[in-house]
């Protein structure tokens, strides 16, 4: 391990070529998707370079009107303007993903400091229980989402079908893994800090805010990533909560544009690149925290 | 936070505070009819008090919140699908028994072929009249009793029918008329088309159309041993809770369909019926072998990565690294729906690229195996970095000089994996491994967004080659015509027992070990 100087023998070849090709292989679609995003007309992505460069897909991602050939016979043109800009999905998907994340830290966060600091009745079947409990598929339980917000709505239209409260209400359900995550981090801390400014007079609450919660900070940017991540990419929950398209998420407007009938690959390309872009950056930028989260048993939805 | 260290009088001021909008909320709710959901509203609420101004415990004020949130929206969905799968809940049975009984007492049956126009006069006290003139015989007219009207509410005031009197043409109008414009202006239209009126020979006259009333009444009438009697041809009906619906003597059915109880009926058909039970066993099968190949190939390539990006001497491992997390950082929905335009069997790239290179396109979209196969190489480029990570860490965590030992006994690489590197990292793996085969089983957006479950499986009704369980279920429920929630709930419930058999299973393997811990 002390040289230091690269060899170039055979096997380190093979190495990079393998990896190059591969990598190749991997992102090709996000080159073919970024193509099919400034490529005239709706084709299914299968060029690296567009034949014919157009903006038009941007444009109505972006909300901005722009020019169409209505009839190629005359060559009348006319102005299409998207009626709500699918850059408002990206908005509502962060709006609703990051306030439902800042929840989840809440509610797992406080439970997480009674599990691994406390005693009381009936710990160790709850802690399991949440576990086993949170197997039952979100999706299988639409029939119930619905009728909950639904009844909700009659009273509090706030909290009502087709709108995002309701749509986060339904998402802080989600907790039991990211307890389970900060309960674990919580119990590596040694307790003798705490005990100490026990002694000295600090309530239970003041030791957790004061001295628990600042040193933990790794852990809950782990846990607000993958929650966040997790509720970007939620698909059928959303998709039956929310009705109208100015209240859609990014994957439910992202998919309305794939309809059986009529898919409308530029446009869905163009929003992709966007909304996907960004999204990817954070991740990893935060790449070190998230791996460190994944050991303790996070998935990401 | 703290409210124990209160003096007693704030404490009961908070209390108080809580308690009773909490009190209004739960009567509001009562009077509405939902007294199971006023009482719950009320517990849950006093439960909160009890904790954070009384409870001696202070975990429970931690916990509260969370508890809450969990109760609410995973385990009371849970209960409640659980119980619809007990039920027969589907589009033939869609209402409650309340609804359908109320739908048939309001139909109707004309009581003779007259039919009047109507006018409403007002009086100066503020309560209506009703003018009725035959439409055959105008010189016919009646006029009723002062009645009120409610503006937009529908059902009318007071005890039953308005009585009509006969009237004459040229009597004095006992009121003002009021015209349609001015009717529906004020909100009276609602309210009076709800109106009944009772006819001097005793028949009731109720509304027929926009403009018209005319003699009708209740279709069917209740008896008090719950059956019901149809005036036109005597017919009598009784609810038959065994299959949901209202039945004649003979059996026929008639109206709509309601929900009942329906016991393990639904678990019989899916063991029993072979209309459910093959597509099922195939599903079942499939979504076996889908989450089974999907952990082994991504871990096996995932391992292999991580491997390959542990070796120290390999330059530029960091750049490799990001690139290679890619597929798992961007969001998976959009990555998903690429590669169902990627795989699209006429125009898709991959198809380019195959027609190029070999002349040959294989049929993603209508051959079960190449579907099957395109499911599976889908989610492995989404799933080999996950392991790639978690492979590295393990990775990281085997002491180097194993490694350098076994180079001086002379074992390649090969040997160091089967010898020391598996046995190594899969124990601690074993629990993620099994959480990854969790999550693959139910994986509903992999397989949603990239093939809805098609091609078509002959013979499966609405399933298809690729659906896994949790799809079918899915389409069962929402994209079936038949929306057969009940049975949709039944396969959710056994879902539900299978992965959580395998979380509890997770959950022995992980305890008897020490957990890995993010630090």
């Amino acid at each position: 391990m002390n040289e230091s100087m690269p060899s170039f023998s055979f096997k380190q070849t093979a190495a990079h070529l393998f990896l190059i090709g591969f990598i190749a292989l991997v992102t090709v679609p996000f080159f073919l998707v970024l193509s099919a995003s400034f490529r005239a007309g709706h084709f299914a992505p299968n060029q690296l370079i567009p034949e014919q460069v157009s903006t038009e897909h941007w444009r109505f991602v972006l909300g901005l009107p722009f020019e169409e050939i209505a009839d190629p016979a005359t060559g009348e043109t006319r102005t299409v303007r998207a009626a709500v800009p699918p850059l408002r999905w990206l908005w509502n998907s962060v709006k609703v993903s990051v306030t439902a994340s800042l929840g989840i830290l809440l509610l797992s966060g406080t439970a997480a400091y009674a599990f691994a600091r406390m005693r009381f009745a009936g710990k160790e079947p709850i802690l399991k229980g949440l576990l086993i409990l949170q197997m039952f598929p979100l999706v299988l339980a639409l029939v119930a989402f619905y009728v909950i917000l639904d009844f909700l709505g009659g009273w509090l239209p706030a909290l009502g079908l087709n709108t995002h409260p309701g749509l986060i209400l339904i998402y802080l359900g989600g907790i039991s893994l990211f307890i389970w995550m900060i309960k674990g981090y919580f119990e590596t801390i040694p307790p003798s800090m705490e005990e100490s400014a026990a002694i000295d007079g600090a309530t239970p609450f003041q030791t957790f805010w004061r001295i628990l919660l600042p040193i933990s900070a790794p852990i809950f940017a782990v846990v607000f990533i993958l929650s966040f991540i997790g509720y970007m990419s939620e698909y059928p929950v959303a998709s039956v909560v929310l009705q109208t398209s100015d209240q859609w998420t990014l994957a439910v407007g992202a998919h309305s544009f794939l309809y059986e009938q009529e898919k409308l690959w530029g446009r869905f390309a163009a929003l992709a690149v966007l909304s996907g872009v960004p999204i990817t950056v954070i991740f990893l930028l935060c790449q070190r925290w998230v791996v460190s989260g994944l050991a303790a048993g996070g998935i990401k939805e | 936070m703290n409210a124990r260290s209160l003096p007693p009088p704030f404490r009961f001021l908070i209390s108080a505070l809580a308690l009773a909008p909490a009190l209004w909320i739960s009567f509001v709710l009562y009077q509405a009819g939902h007294a199971v959901t006023g009482l719950a509203v009320l517990l849950v609420v006093c439960t909160g008090i009890h904790v954070y101004t009384t409870a001696r415990n202070p975990a429970w004020r931690y916990l509260f919140p969370g508890l809450l949130g969990f109760g609410l929206f995973v385990i009371l969905p849970l209960v409640y699908t659980v119980g619809i799968s007990f039920t027969r809940f589907d589009s033939s049975h869609l209402l409650s028994f309340e609804r359908v009984r109320a739908d048939l007492l309001t139909e109707t049956r004309r009581t003779g072929p007259e039919v009047f126009a109507h006018r409403l006069l007002e009086r100066e006290d503020g309560l209506f009249r009703a003018r009725f003139t035959d439409t055959v015989q105008p010189e016919r007219k009646y006029l009723s009793e002062p009645f009120s009207l409610t503006p937009r509410f529908a059902g009318i005031d007071g005890p039953g029918p308005v009585p009509l009197h006969p009237a004459l043409a040229d009597d004095p109008l006992p009121g003002r008329l009021l015209d349609l414009p001015e009717i529906t202006r004020r909100g009276l239209y609602l309210p009076l088309r709800e109106a009944a009126f009772s006819l001097p020979d005793g028949r009731a006259l109720a509304v027929a159309d926009l403009r018209h009333f005319a003699p009708q009444d209740r279709l069917w009438e209740e008896r008090t041993d719950g059956a019901l009697v149809n005036r036109l041809d005597g017919r009598v009906i009784r609810p038959d809770f065994n299959v949901g619906r209202h039945v004649d003597e003979h059996g026929e059915a008639v109206g709509f369909g309601f929900r009942t109880w329906a016991g393990l009926e639904n678990y019989r058909k899916i063991v029993a019926d072979p209309r459910i039970r093959s597509p099922f066993l195939r599903i079942f099968v499939w979504t076996v072998v889908f989450a089974g190949i999907s952990v082994a190939a991504t871990f096996a390539l995932g391992l292999l990565l991580a491997v390959l990006l542990q070796w120290k001497e390999l330059r530029g491992r960091h750049v490799y690294r990001t690139l290679l997390i890619l597929p798992y950082a961007v969001p998976a929905v959009l990555s998903i729906l690429i590669f169902q335009g990627l795989f699209n069997q006429e125009f898709g790239a991959v198809n380019e690229l195959l027609r190029f290179l070999f002349g040959a396109a294989p049929d993603w979209n209508t051959n079960p195996t190449m579907a099957r196969a395109m499911v599976l190489l889908v989610n492995l480029w989404l799933g080999y970095p996950y392991m790639m990570l978690i492979c590295t860490g393990m990775l990281q965590s085997i002491p180097g000089d194993i490694y350098e030992a076994s180079a001086i006994d002379g074992s390649g690489p090969v040997k160091n994996l089967v010898y020391i590197t598996l046995p190594m990292i899969l124990p601690p793996l074993l629990p993620l491994l099994i959480a990854s085969f969790a999550f693959n089983f139910n994986n509903f957006n992999l397989i949603h967004l990239l093939t809805l479950g098609e091609p078509a499986m002959v013979g499966g009704g609405i399933a298809g080659e690729t659906d896994i369980l949790v799809t079918y279920t899915f389409s069962l429920a929402f994209r079936d015509s038949g929306s057969n929630y009940a049975l949709a709930s039944a396969i959710a419930t056994i879902l539900f027992v299978i992965v959580g058999a395998l979380a509890w299973l997770n959950l022995k393997l992980s305890t008897r070990r020490a957990r890995p811990l993010p630090r």
